[in-house]
This record gives structure tokens, C-alpha cells and sequence, in this order.
């Protein structure tokens, strides 16, 4: 297992250097100077010519380049083109609001997904099994934006039940609750097809083992041999999903953070790349990429933990 | 050489499975979801190709009569079967034309990144030598979410459909390798590829004739699973403003200004929505009765 | 079942977590508005966003009252001014405190003037301050204010957040972080936290009494809190204004407007006067629109009255003049002179200077297409209106092509000599301050985009700039405003005027303008008491 989790690091070496290149070389060919940005639309050539060469702009590719990667070592992202704030504050700032948006949408999405797979599959070919199908087959269907809008439309403005902008404060709160209720939900809606769906069909293997077999063979209810035997095994690749999910789930969150006005990663990288902040884009480029590949990392050993067959591959 | 052809041809199982063609469409279509889904697929793509015949107005120009309700609400006119946007175009011409961008994006970024990255799965199985860098290559790629791919693109390129294309061909490469490999994997094993080295067939030949054209129904059938999720992160992209511009129309985008009026005008942003869904929609239903019908190997 | 059992929970805490009021203190608002500042430092932004903010967490020396003509006090009780012009007395008033306690005096206004005009600074409004000899603090009280020529428009600049009296301990301790991580200054708010793009927020400051006396409260402030919640989206605006998740902005679309009027909690107040502009520029010296046939046939052939009843329901007023004919130096005897909508008159123009309509009914000359490049800023409303004069030119023949910028990229954009047209609109107080920042031939390529380089004009605008009284002032500013609309060297579009939304739980609030800020000070923002 350990074993795993070095591969995986050692992998994402190069896929970080991957993103810190990618991330220096947007603002190297992005149109727009970014000396003429940072001075101001009146400024004259020589204030220019100052800051190119401040910023060592003139400097050759790989000296930039490896000069940035220093930079990023030390945590020095640059500051904002746009709001002057260092890059880093404002990422810090970000960051725990998307993780809390994350947490409020896995915390009812992936249990209720569960709950609705294994009954589809307790159930295979009844009415809820149908009805859990065609709602999972919506769910990845729906436009994101298109779930938030109604949501705002009918639970925000016509029946006024709860907030849609912004974050009220930290989880704990009453105001930060009703704040997240309605992103989360959006959010969720979207990831509990894949989750019910992935669960109904391993679910639907573990009943065909030998053990399980047995078990029904000695009379135990249906649901009572999933719920003993079936479940723990079915999980297994539900938790391989959530990984091979997160990138959908990081679009979800761009798009619904942005249309719930809440300050996260997604709505500050839009932000960013709307207005050609550059150092913002790149470091939410950055955070993005990382928490992405961090998920996967823990989705391994997670998976190696659940799995004991893992250790042999 | 012809005894070659014939030795081929007689192994070849590719002609085993004529006859089955006609049952597994017989398969499909007696799916009732999956047969309806391939109608409204099929209806859908006919409007978008003939959109310049149908459309019964401009749909980039403006008009006088804006907010223009559906002819089936209250106020609404055959003149705008769908009504028009806040800017006076009829809503009718505009989907049909933004339906052929959204199809076309989808299109071009499955296409793209799906015959590359089928290719690198068919070659990495096929030199075993290479395997391994490939794999890890596609590790690497996977790590890098379609929507973050997308907003790195529009970062350095600018807001446009171009841009938007590539990152989504690029986010399909790696799923497509994985996929292409695992099936290659598979055929690779079978008698007839060794009879074909025997016989002295070239690798090139080998490949194309052999393993090509029997993973390529396979790994089409993923491709098109894939189509679904393509298209709405591209519509997500557009809505976002970080996809398609303005003036050309393309259903995100459509969404995404029909917000500014959602109060008083809910159509103009609902119809581009629903028709996104539809789309959607019916890719999944008839992705997922195909790979039933068709091949149950990549069930999950 | 232990799982239905589960479900249940989960559902009664949901319609709990819905049902739960939103806990409100007792004066706290939240005002949604459409834009944040780049920064929210008073020499380094000429973003509106930082004029609201620093209106309230700041003072200056003058104010200005809604009329946005009569100047009241601000941190000056008083002030004099020598007969020549050049010596501008301050008489602060007393008892004035920045938000950490410590006493305002005349020193701070001195630091604050300098900082403003200092070549270090760099600030892109350091010439609002005139020409300065030199500022000088008589005693804790008293500041004088010495310029080397006369400006007539001094205490009006010295309104504007510009000139905003700040603290130099706190500019030196927070660096370059000043007016970003924090702000000492002595308004009715305090500084309390800023997320870029997301919020500001600022706390009642307890200690203000020395509010401009124009306002029934003078200090302290009625509300404990304000928060200034960023939200792009227009819908989203109007909805959290219906359904009570702000309580007032002045950022509401036109389209709302009639809505807003009509739902019954709340109420919509409109500024008697409009003093901020849209229009179109010409580069005066580009081929095609250098021809003044062409850019009057433009002026004629555009409709601004269908423009403001169809893309903005009537809300706005359609422009001819350059400026609000309420400005304070306007003409009215140019009235009669603009240029309305007619586009026949504009046809014989065009045919007269030898424009020939070719095929595709688009205008030639000596084989010079007549399509003119617009550059204009991306976003709905700028869209709009630049496919509604696309439209109305094409009619005459006018092929024009548009090109949008986002926000930041455009200021760059229209900085360079690319284009032919451009869209811009912008805020002003009088007409001496709209005509000395766009026609000044010394402020060319930006904000003089039109390349109006006209040395008649540069000695009008000098002596009025310059001039001692009233009528001289005008007199001088009437010259230059004949000029300009006579070259037709702008293409006027509409005047917005200041509207500002509100739920009725809150006291009707009286619209301010300046600098577009609708809440000014925000000092007659209070919640009715039962």
C-alpha cells in the first residue's frame, strides 16, 4: 500500500511541473501585455518599459521560467492584476469555502446514492429500480446551470425559503447553513445519479457470489443480505468513482459557485480569466490541479484500504 | 497473395457478424427509450444540418419586438413559434443554429480526442514495448479535469469555440486510450492475429486490418457514451462566457443571456436549457442501449 | 426502519434549516451591486466601486449636495478664497477623528493633497488636484491650499473620493496593502474586511458627528454594519431585492425597474438629473470618420429615443448634447443645434460628400469601404446598444464592425490607435470637468481617444479652467461645447439617470450622483422605527 501511495506521488511529480508550466506559459502567450495591464490604460511607454523590465519580463523563456518555479516554492504567487491582494491570500480566502461547499454536497449526495442504488438493486426490474434508473439518467443530463437557475427561481424567489447569494459564514452557522443549502443541492443533484448508478450495478454483482447466495439460500431477507454482506464489497467502486469523478464535480462547482454569487475557487478562477488577471488565473489553475490530484491520491489509498485484493496487483 | 486473402478472409470474424448486425439494431429499436431517443437524435441533427432552410428568420439580427413569449403562452404568435430573446431574434432560428454549434463543438471534440486517443490505446497495445510510457503518459493527462483544461485554454487563447473544442478533445484522449487498450488487449490475444504474422503480413497490415476493425465498433460505442458529458461541459464552458462568443449562437451561451431576463421573460433562458437536456438526454439513453445491446464487455 | 427513521430526520432538519428566519441584527443592510473596485486606495482607482466605498469609510474637505451643484461642508466647516483665485483657505472642523481614535488635523490634509499629486504616486487623477505650488498646514486647523494658476472646477475635484483625507501611519504601515488589507480614515464607516470580488464590509464608526450639513443626520451613522455584496448578474440583483437579501442598491436593470415599482415592499427613487453619459467617440484624424459629413450623417442617422424606449423601457434619457443639459455650465443655446434623429438628412449628406452606395448598399469613396471599427466593452448592455446603432447605420449605409473587450483588456484597447469609433461612458459634475478630460489635445491618445487636437479649443479650456467668475467660466465652456458638437467629433447616446431601489423597511433615501455613487455618504440610510 505504501507502495501505491509513493507510485502516486512520484506520478504526480511530473504532472505538477506539467501545471506550473502550463500555468507560466498562459501568461507568456496570452494577448494583452501584461506590463500594460499592470501599469494602467494611460500610462506612458517608458512607466511601461520599466515594469517589463522589473518584472524581468525581456528576460529568455527559461530563466522566466525556472525564476516562477522559484517563486512558487517560496509561495510567492504575485499579487492580483486586478484587486492588488497577493495571490495567495486571496486563494487561502477561497479555498475553505469550496472545501465546505464539497463536504455540504458529498454528505447528503453520496449516502442518499447508496441508498438509492442498493434498493434499485434489491428491487432489480420493479418500479423504484426504473424510477431510480431514469432519475440517474436525468440527473447526468441536466445542464448544472439549468438545475441552480429553477432552484433559484422556485425555492429562492417564488416560495423565498432560503438565500441564493453568496456564504453566510462557517457550516456551523444557521446563516452559513441556509447560505450553502441551495449549492450544495444543486451540486449534489448532479452527483447522485452517477453514485446511485454505480452502486445498483455492484450491488447487483455482489448478489450473484457464492457467500451472498448462501446467505439467501438461508432464508435471510433480501435487503438483510446486502445490508450484512453486499454493501461493504459494493462500496469499493463507488469510492473509485468519487476520484474518477472529481473533475466533473470541480465543473459543477466552477458553474454553481459562479451562479450563487460563493467566494470559492471556481467563482475567482472565472473571475480571473474573465477580467486577464493572469496571476490569479494561474494560481487558481494551480490549487485546482492540485486539489485535483491530491483527491486522486487519496481515493488510491483509500481504495487499497477498503480492497485488501489491491496489495496483490 | 491470394491465398494470403483467402487464408484472411476465413479467419477474419468480422464477416461472422453480419448476420448479428441486423439483430442488434432489431435489439435497439425494440428498446422503446433507446428507439425514441435515436428518432429525436436523429430529428435533432436533421434541424441543425438543414437550420439555413428551416430557419424562418435571421437569427443574429435584432428586432423591435423583444420578450416575445412562446406561441403557446399568452401573447405569444405563430410569427416566433418560440418567441423571441431580449434583443428581438426569434428564439426558434437561434436554437436551431445554436444547436448545430453545440453539436459541432461535441462533434469535433469527441472525434478529435477520441480517434487520437483510441490510436495511442491500439498502439500501446499493439508494441507492448511502449506500453507502459503510454499508460503513464494518459495517467498524467487524466489529471487535468475538462473544465480546468477549458479554463486554462480560454485563459491564454481568448473566450471562443476553438479553444473550448481542444480542451475537450484533449480531456477525451486519455478515457478513450484507457478503453481502446483494454479491448485491443483482448483481440490481440485471439488465434487470428497469430495466423496473420504467420502468414507474413506486414504490422501495418496486421494492425489495420486485423485489430482496427475488430475494436472499432467497441471503442465507438464508448465514444459516443462520452459524446453526453462532452457536450455539457461545453455548454457549461459557453454559459460561463468562456466558450462561444457572441454574435453566433450556441446553446450555452443562449442561457447564459437569457438569465438577464429570467424574471420577466423565463422562456429565453428555459428553451436553450431543455433543448441541451434533450440532447443530452438522448445521447445517454441510446449511448447506453447500444453498449447493451452491442457489447456487453465494457459494461462498467 | 432505521433508514426511513434516518430519512425522516434528514427531511425535518431540511424544512427546519428552510423555515429558519435569517437572523438580522438590528441595523445591518447588504447592498448588492454589479462590480468591484481594483483597489480601494484614492489615488489609485477611478473605479465607481471605489468611490462608494470610500465616500463612506473617508470624508473630504468639501461635499457636495444632491443637486450635485451646491457645495456643502465636509471636513472643512468653512473656506475662503483669494480674489485672484490662487489661495484656497481651509477652516477644518474640530473634534475630527480617524476610526482608530486618533485626532485628524491639518497635517493629514496636507499628506493626503500631496500624496495625491506626487510623481511617485503616479495617480491617473493627480491632475483633478490642479496646478499646485503648494499645500501647507497653518496651524492644526487651518490648511492652505496655494495653486500656481487659477481652477476654476478646485472645489468641486476636492469633492470627488479623489481627494479623500487619509491617515500616513496607516498608508505607511500597511504599503503596498493600503486601501486592500485595510483603511484608517474618519468617515461614518470603518474599514473591516474586503474579499476582491466578493464583499466589503465596514462597521458604523461611533465617534462621527461631522457629517456635511445638508444631511439631517450629521453622525453617527444609523447603521451598525454594511455590507457590499458583489453580484454580476442582473437577475440575481433583482430577485435578492424582491425576495429581501439586500436592501437597497442602486445597480437595478432597467427591464426591473417597472417590476420593482410594483411589488409592494418596494419602492423606487429616482435622481432628478442624469450626469452619467454613454456615447461613441470618432478618431477624428482616421480615414472615413475624419470626414465631418460622415460623422454627422452618424449623429443623424442614429435613433437614441428608440434606443432608450426599446432597450431600456424608457428608463433612461435619450442623449443629443454631450453632456446633461442640467450640467452645470451647459448651453441651452445649443439645444436648437443638436443633432436628432434623421436619417434622410443624413442620406443627402453622405450622397452630397460623395459616399456612393455600392452593391451591397454599403457606402464607398475612392474605394474606401464606409465600416467603421467600434471598440467597446463586453457585457449585455454595451451589446445592446452597439447592435441598435450596427442597425440604424446600416440604413444609410453605414457598414459598422464591433469589436468587445472585457473590462480590463478594453481600458488597454482603447488606449492605442486601432480603431475608428469607440463606446465609453462616464461620470462628471460639471461641464468644465467632462470637457478638460476628453478634449484637451495634452490628454491625447486616452482619455482624448478622438484625437481632438484643436488649439482653440485647449486656450477655451484653459481660461475657463482658469477663469475667476462664474460667467467668464461658462462663457469659455459654452465656446468649446459649440465646437465640439459642430465637428460632431462624439456620438451622444443616452443620459443614465440615478435610480436607486429599496425595500420600504428602510427610510427613503434621497439619490446622490457623485461620481455615480447613489448612497453618497450613507448617512440617511436608516430603518423605519415602528
Amino acid at each position: 500500500m505504501i507502495e501505491t501511495i509513493a507510485n502516486r506521488l512520484l506520478l504526480s511529480i511530473p504532472v505538477l511541473f506539467g501545471v506550473l508550466l502550463l500555468g507560466f506559459v498562459l501568461v507568456q502567450v496570452a494577448p494583452g501585455d501584461p506590463a500594460r495591464v499592470l501599469a494602467g490604460p494611460s500610462a506612458p511607454p517608458e512607466v511601461i518599459e520599466q515594469i517589463r523590465q522589473r518584472m524581468g519580463l525581456d528576460d529568455p523563456f527559461f530563466t522566466q521560467f525556472f525564476g516562477y518555479l522559484g517563486r512558487v516554492l517560496q509561495g510567492d504567487l504575485g499579487r492580483s492584476l486586478i484587486s492588488n491582494k497577493t495571490v495567495l491570500s486571496e486563494l487561502i480566502a477561497a479555498i475553505g469555502p469550496t472545501m465546505e461547499l464539497m463536504f455540504a454536497c458529498l454528505i447528503w449526495s453520496i449516502p442518499l446514492g447508496i441508498a438509492m442504488g442498493t434498493l434499485a438493486a434489491v428491487w432489480r426490474g420493479s418500479l423504484v429500480d426504473r424510477g431510480v434508473m431514469a432519475f440517474s439518467v436525468a440527473g447526468v443530463s441536466l445542464p448544472i446551470f439549468f438545475i441552480c437557475l429553477i432552484l433559484i427561481q422556485y425555492v429562492g424567489v417564488q416560495w423565498r425559503l432560503l438565500p441564493f447569494i453568496g456564504r453566510g459564514g462557517p457550516l456551523w452557522t444557521v446563516e452559513g447553513l441556509r447560505h450553502i443549502a441551495l449549492p450544495a443541492l444543486s451540486l449534489g443533484l448532479i452527483f447522485i445519479g452517477p453514485v446511485a448508478r454505480m452502486t445498483r450495478s455492484s450491488v447487483l454483482e455482489v448478489l450473484k457470489l457464492d457467500h451472498v447466495r448462501t446467505a439467501r439460500a438461508k432464508g435471510l431477507g433480501e435487503f438483510r443480505v446486502v445490508m450484512r454482506h453486499g454493501l461493504r464489497n459494493a462500496l469499493i467502486p463507488v469510492v473509485t468513482l468519487v476520484g474518477l469523478q472529481a473533475g466533473y464535480l470541480l465543473g459543477g462547482a466552477v458553474v454553481t459557485e459562479t451562479i450563487f454569487s460563493y467566494p470559492g475557487i471556481g467563482r475567482l478562477a472565472v473571475g480571473a480569466i474573465l477580467s486577464s488577471d493572469f496571476p490569479l488565473a494561474q494560481g487558481t489553475i494551480l490549487v485546482l490541479a492540485l486539489a485535483f490530484i491530491l483527491i486522486n491520491m487519496l481515493v488510491d489509498v483509500l481504495y487499497a484500504l477498503l480492497d485488501p485484493r489491491t496489495q496483490k496487483r | 497473395m491470394s491465398t494470403i486473402e483467402t487464408a484472411a478472409t476465413a479467419i477474419q470474424p468480422i464477416e461472422e457478424d453480419a448476420p448479428r448486425r441486423l439483430v442488434w439494431w432489431k435489439a435497439l429499436l425494440a428498446d422503446r427509450a433507446a428507439a425514441i431517443a435515436l428518432i429525436v437524435l436523429l430529428i435533432i441533427v436533421a434541424g441543425s444540418v438543414f437550420a439555413p432552410l428551416i430557419a424562418p428568420h435571421n437569427p443574429f439580427t435584432s428586432s423591435r419586438s423583444v420578450m416575445v413569449p412562446p406561441v403557446w403562452a399568452e401573447r405569444g404568435s405563430w410569427e416566433h413559434i418560440l418567441g423571441t430573446d431580449g434583443q428581438g431574434r426569434d428564439i426558434f432560428s437561434r436554437i436551431l443554429y445554436g444547436t448545430r454549434l453545440t453539436l459541432i463543438i461535441g462533434v469535433v471534440a469527441v472525434g478529435l480526442g477520441g480517434v487520437l486517443g483510441s490510436l495511442l490505446g491500439l498502439l500501446s497495445a499493439f508494441y507492448k514495448s511502449i506500453d507502459p510510457y503510454m499508460m503513464r503518459l494518459m495517467d498524467m493527462l487524466l489529471s487535468f479535469p475538462a473544465i480546468l483544461l477549458g479554463l486554462a485554454l480560454v485563459a491564454v487563447f481568448g473566450a471562443g469555440a476553438v479553444p473550448v473544442i481542444i480542451a475537450l478533445a484533449i480531456s477525451t484522449v486519455p478515457d478513450c486510450a484507457r478503453i481502446a487498450r483494454s479491448i485491443a488487449v483482448g483481440v490481440m490475444e485471439q488465434e487470428f492475429i497469430e495466423a496473420g504474422r504467420a502468414v507474413g503480413l506486414s504490422d501495418g497490415q496486421l494492425f489495420r486490418r486485423y485489430l482496427l476493425r475488430n475494436c472499432i465498433s467497441s471503442i465507438m460505442i464508448f465514444i459516443s457514451l462520452r459524446f453526453g458529458q462532452v457536450i455539457l461541459i461545453g455548454a457549461a464552458l459557453s454559459f460561463l462566457g468562456l466558450g462561444a462568443s457572441p454574435p453566433t449562437a450556441e446553446l450555452g451561451m443562449m442561457a447564459a443571456q437569457g438569465r438577464d431576463y429570467l424574471l420577466f421573460a423565463p422562456h429565453i433562458a428555459v428553451i436553450p436549457s431543455v433543448m441541451i437536456f434533450i440532447i443530452v438526454l438522448a445521447a445517454n439513453i441510446t449511448g447506453d442501449a447500444l453498449r447493451d445491446v452491442l457489447d456487453p464487455r465494457i459494461r462498467n | 426502519m432505521k433508514r426511513t427513521r434516518l430519512l425522516y430526520t434528514s427531511a425535518l432538519f431540511g424544512a427546519a434549516l428552510a423555515g429558519l428566519p435569517a437572523i438580522s441584527a438590528a441595523a445591518e443592510i447588504n447592498i448588492v451591486r454589479e462590480v468591484d473596485s481594483n483597489n480601494y486606495d484614492p489615488h489609485k482607482s477611478t473605479a465607481r466601486a471605489a468611490a462608494e466605498v470610500l465616500f463612506m469609510v473617508g470624508d473630504t474637505l468639501v461635499a457636495l449636495e444632491p443637486d450635485m451643484q451646491t457645495l456643502s461642508d465636509g471636513l472643512a466647516e468653512s473656506w475662503e478664497v483669494s480674489d485672484d483665485g490662487l489661495v484656497y483657505t481651509f477652516h477644518l472642523k474640530e473634534g475630527v477623528q480617524f476610526c482608530d481614535g486618533k485626532a485628524m488635523t491639518a497635517d493629514d490634509v496636507v499628506y493626503s493633497f500631496k500624496r495625491w499629486i506626487d510623481p511617485e504616486t503616479s495617480s491617473p487623477v493627480a491632475w483633478r488636484a490642479g496646478d499646485v505650488e503648494d499645500i501647507v498646514a497653518i496651524d492644526d486647523r487651518t490648511v492652505e491650499y496655494r495653486l500656481s494658476e487659477p481652477f476654476s472646477e478646485l472645489l468641486y475635484q476636492l469633492t470627488q473620493s479623489f481627494a479623500t483625507v487619509i491617515d500616513q501611519d496607516n498608508v505607511e504601515a500597511l504599503g503596498a496593502d493600503f486601501g486592500i488589507n485595510g483603511f484608517n480614515g474618519t468617515g461614518p464607516f470603518c474599514w473591516e474586511g474586503w474579499t476582491p470580488r466578493d464583499r466589503m464590509i465596514m462597521n458604523k464608526h461611533d465617534a462621527y458627528v461631522w457629517g456635511p450639513s445638508f444631511y439631517e443626520n450629521q453622525g453617527p451613522a444609523h447603521l451598525d454594519r454594511v455590507v457590499w455584496q458583489i453580484v454580476p448578474e442582473e437577475n440575481t440583483r433583482t430577485v435578492a431585492l424582491i425576495t429581501g437579501q439586500t436592501q437597497i442598491t442602486q445597480y437595478v436593470p432597467a427591464i426591473a425597474l417597472e417590476q420593482l415599482r410594483s411589488t409592494p415592499d418596494l419602492e423606487v427613487y429616482r435622481g432628478d438629473d442624469a450626469f452619467w453619459t454613454y456615447f461613441m467617440g470618432f478618431k477624428v484624424d482616421k480615414p472615413t470618420v475624419s470626414d465631418e459629413a460622415v460623422r454627422q450623417a452618424i449623429n443623424l442617422a442614429v435613433d437614441q429615443e428608440a434606443i432608450a424606449q426599446d432597450l431600456f423601457f424608457g428608463e433612461v434619457e435619450p442623449a443629443l448634447g454631450y453632456i446633461s443639459q442640467a450640467t452645470l455650465d451647459w448651453d441651452p443655446s445649443l439645444d436648437s443645434e443638436l443633432l436628432g434623429y434623421d436619417p434622410e438628412r443624413a442620406n443627402q449628406l453622405l450622397d452630397e460628400a460623395g459616399w456612393v452606395r455600392g452593391g451591397d448598399g454599403v457606402r464607398a469613396k475612392d474605394g474606401q469601404r464606409l465600416a467603421p471599427l467600434a471598440y467597446v466593452f463586453a457585457g449585455s448592455t454595451w451589446q445592446k446598444i452597439s447592435e441598435a446603432v450596427q442597425a440604424d447605420l446600416l440604413e444609410v449605409g453605414v457598414d459598422l464592425q464591433i469589436q468587445a473587450f472585457d473590462a480590463t483588456v478594453a481600458w488597454g484597447k482603447m488606449g492605442t490607435q486601432e480603431f475608428d469609433m469607440f463606446g465609453m461612458s462616464y461620470p462628471y459634475v460639471s461641464a468644465g470637468d467632462a470637457l478638460n478630460l476628453y478634449f484637451r489635445s495634452e490628454n491625447m491618445p486616452s482619455p482624448n481617444r478622438m484625437n481632438w487636437d484643436d488649439a482653440e479649443t485647449d486656450e477655451w479650456l484653459q481660461t475657463g479652467k482658469t477663469a475667476l467668475n462664474d460667467e467668464d467660466r461658462s462663457q469659455a465652456y459654452s465656446k468649446v461645447l459649440h465646437k465640439v458638437h459642430d465637428a460632431a467629433v462624439w456620438l451622444p447616446l443616452y443620459h443614465e439617470p440615478m435610480y436607486i431601489a429599496q425595500t420600504t423597511d428602510l427610510e427613503p433615501v434621497v439619490p446622490h450622483n457623485n461620481y455615480g455613487s447613489g448612497l453618497y455618504k450613507g448617512l440617511d440610510i436608516r430603518f423605519r422605527s415602528e
